[in-house]
């Protein structure tokens, strides 16, 4: 993709291997990040998600291959300069502090002002406190809050940060049904509104096939198969990615995973569509 | 806003407490050093004894200090709020390194200077205890950040082998050897090194600026690893000079005064609880005062009081306790 200037805009993952001890966890993976979408990586547990998302967000360093960022190789750029381009949040974390919802979402600035806050860094946090309707806990500390407000909290932190790109680890690992349809209708406003790049790593495909844009279903280290959500949620991509049965239904208009092996073998898997 | 001003306040009463510290330990010293003995006090014996308080004084401030700030540092790189450097065992690297210098020095023509010299002797035992942090920050820290017990065993461990270890060595000596490497590595707040406190207080003043001048970036570490690096924070780089300066904190502080397990325990965790932030610019200030405070008014109280004990023991005994009562809180064992 290039932007006017005829730059090249876009993350560009080109031949990324890793591995822990003996153990490969990624293959030469080649992968170009789309923009202005919600791209979900899917997989079974020890597929390289996670591994390939802290390598595309420079949390961690790769055996072999390149990120490009923009064109650039991310090692040779400074970390502060990546900050001020890519977010990554990582599943909620235990804090070791108390500190306060505006706090946070201030620390989102630190790239940009290296904590001496300007004009321009307030508005930024006011801004992005009302964007994730934070106003009237603004004061509360983080850990009094519901598992779903403290989510949205650092998410207003990634906000405050102003990037363009967003890195998710599985964000919806400890929410209920209700914050994590809200969890992923905001990402959506997020890439609808404020022109955001979103990747995402997720477990529950149900969630990816409503709410992203592309899926990237990936097994054993390497990427299986891309592409738009419509065409990855198909049984037989699933069930090479997932090595398991599945049954793919169509509700109000929208394709659902089964994945319940029927009790009663010889009952027809889309029975139930429409 | 509100906040500020308690601060500031709070500040400004640990500033006067650490002068009536002060005035307190110059008057045991002067004054009741003079009663016992039972001689008059001359103008001139009075102006010994104060100097030599003063000297006192400074050193149990630099050490203070170094160890208050050190412990913050090392505490939030090691993401947790009970261990310090002199807890796993930092200053038994000290110890080990100045009876293997003196074991060669003895042995080995060459190796003559590294323990009488000073600066070389500081030089390689520094380095030393960089060495050994680094490791043991690559090997078990990193992996092992939340597992307080774990870590509080493996320093268990690790300073009781070193501890064996030197002793063993000792044991190799002969008397007059050992009675050289005594004269170093016996050290108390009573019996302080004092040929090095005017070295030791610049660097002091140097190391404190260069850990509170990351004040910030200290904050945004406390919020994890991997949110530190998303926010920017070059953070392996920050590991390895923090290490180092931890190092060279911590070989300044037992060369000066000796091991002083639970100060900065105890300075750490009683800042936090009065001035409740997170804050570094503000903890930094306030362990700072705190640790100062308990070594000046501890001391002074003690020798008012003509205690043989010095007042480190005493620290050590309520740092003990607060410890184990900060594991079965934060732990819930």
């Amino acid at each position: 993709m290039l932007n006017f200037k005829g730059e090249q805009t876009m993350i560009e993952i080109k031949n990324i291997s890793q591995a822990y001890g003996n153990t490969q966890v990624l293959r030469e993976v080649n992968l170009i990040i789309k923009e202005k979408r919600i791209t979900a990586l899917i997989g079974a547990n020890g597929a390289g998600k996670s591994t390939l998302l802290n390598v595309a967000a420079n949390l961690l360093e790769p055996c072999a291959g390149t990120v490009l960022l923009d064109g650039k190789d991310i090692k040779e750029m400074k970390s502060q300069d990546i900050a001020k381009r890519i977010a990554i949040l990582k599943q909620t974390q235990h804090l070791n502090m108390r500190i306060s919802v505006r706090d946070l979402v201030s620390f989102g600035r630190y790239p940009h002002s290296q904590g001496r806050l300007k004009d321009e860094d307030e508005q930024k946090i006011r801004q992005a406190i009302e964007y994730m309707n934070l106003k009237e806990i603004e004061n509360k500390f983080i850990d009094e809050l519901s598992g779903g407000q403290r989510q949205r909290a650092y998410i207003a932190m990634i906000l405050a940060q102003d990037t363009k790109y967003i890195f998710l680890d599985e964000p919806l690992n400890n929410l209920d049904i209700k914050y994590s349809v809200e969890m992923m209708t905001i990402l959506r406003k997020l890439v609808k509104e404020l022109s955001k790049t979103v990747i995402i790593v997720m477990h529950d495909i149900n969630f990816a096939a409503a709410y992203a844009d592309d899926i990237v279903a990936m097994k054993g280290g390497q990427i299986m198969k891309e592409g738009a959500a419509q065409d990855i949620i198909d049984q037989t991509v699933l069930t090479e990615v997932f090595d398991h049965e599945f049954c793919i239904a169509n509700v109000y208009g929208k394709k659902v995973c089964v994945y319940f092996p029927p009790e009663d073998k010889s009952a027809k898997g889309d029975a139930i569509n429409e | 806003m509100e906040n500020n001003k308690r601060i500031r306040r709070m500040f400004f009463v640990l500033s006067i407490l650490i002068i009536v510290a002060v005035i307190i330990y110059f008057y045991a010293r002067v004054i009741g050093k003079s009663l016992d003995s039972g001689l008059p006090l001359t103008a001139d014996i009075a102006k010994k004894i104060a100097s030599r308080s003063a000297m006192s004084i400074l050193g149990m401030t630099v050490s203070a200090a170094l160890i208050a700030v050190v412990s913050l540092a090392f505490q939030t790189i090691t993401e947790n709020r009970i261990l310090t450097p002199s807890m796993i065992g930092f200053d038994s690297v000290f110890m080990a390194t100045q009876s293997v210098l003196v074991f060669l020095a003895s042995r080995w023509a060459v190796s003559k200077h590294l323990f009488s010299n000073p600066y070389l002797n500081f030089l390689i035992t520094t380095g030393m205890m960089m060495v050994i942090s680094m490791l043991m920050y690559r090997i078990i820290l990193r992996k092992n950040k939340n597992n307080i017990v774990f870590l509080l065993l493996f320093g268990l461990i690790l300073s009781g082998m070193i501890r064996s270890f030197t002793n063993y060595i000792e044991v190799l000596l002969n008397p007059q050897e050992f009675q050289q490497l005594k004269a170093v590595t016996s050290v108390t707040i009573t019996n302080m090194n004092t040929g090095i406190i005017l070295l030791a207080a610049p660097v002091m003043l140097v190391l404190v600026f260069l850990f509170m001048r990351k004040s910030r970036e200290y904050d945004v570490m406390l919020l994890s690893e991997s949110n530190a690096k998303s926010l920017g924070v070059p953070y392996t780089k920050r590991l390895n000079t923090n290490l180092i300066l931890i190092a060279l904190a911590m070989a300044i502080t037992t060369a000066l005064i000796g091991p002083l397990t639970f100060l900065g325990l105890l300075a750490v965790n009683i800042a936090r609880e009065l001035f409740r932030t997170y804050k570094h610019s503000v903890l930094f200030i306030g362990s700072i005062l705190i640790a100062i405070l308990f070594l000046v008014l501890g001391q002074g109280i003690v020798e008012l009081l003509r205690y043989a004990t010095p007042v480190t023991v005493l620290i050590d005994l309520v740092g003990g306790v607060y410890m184990i009562c900060l594991i079965l809180k934060e732990n819930k064992l």
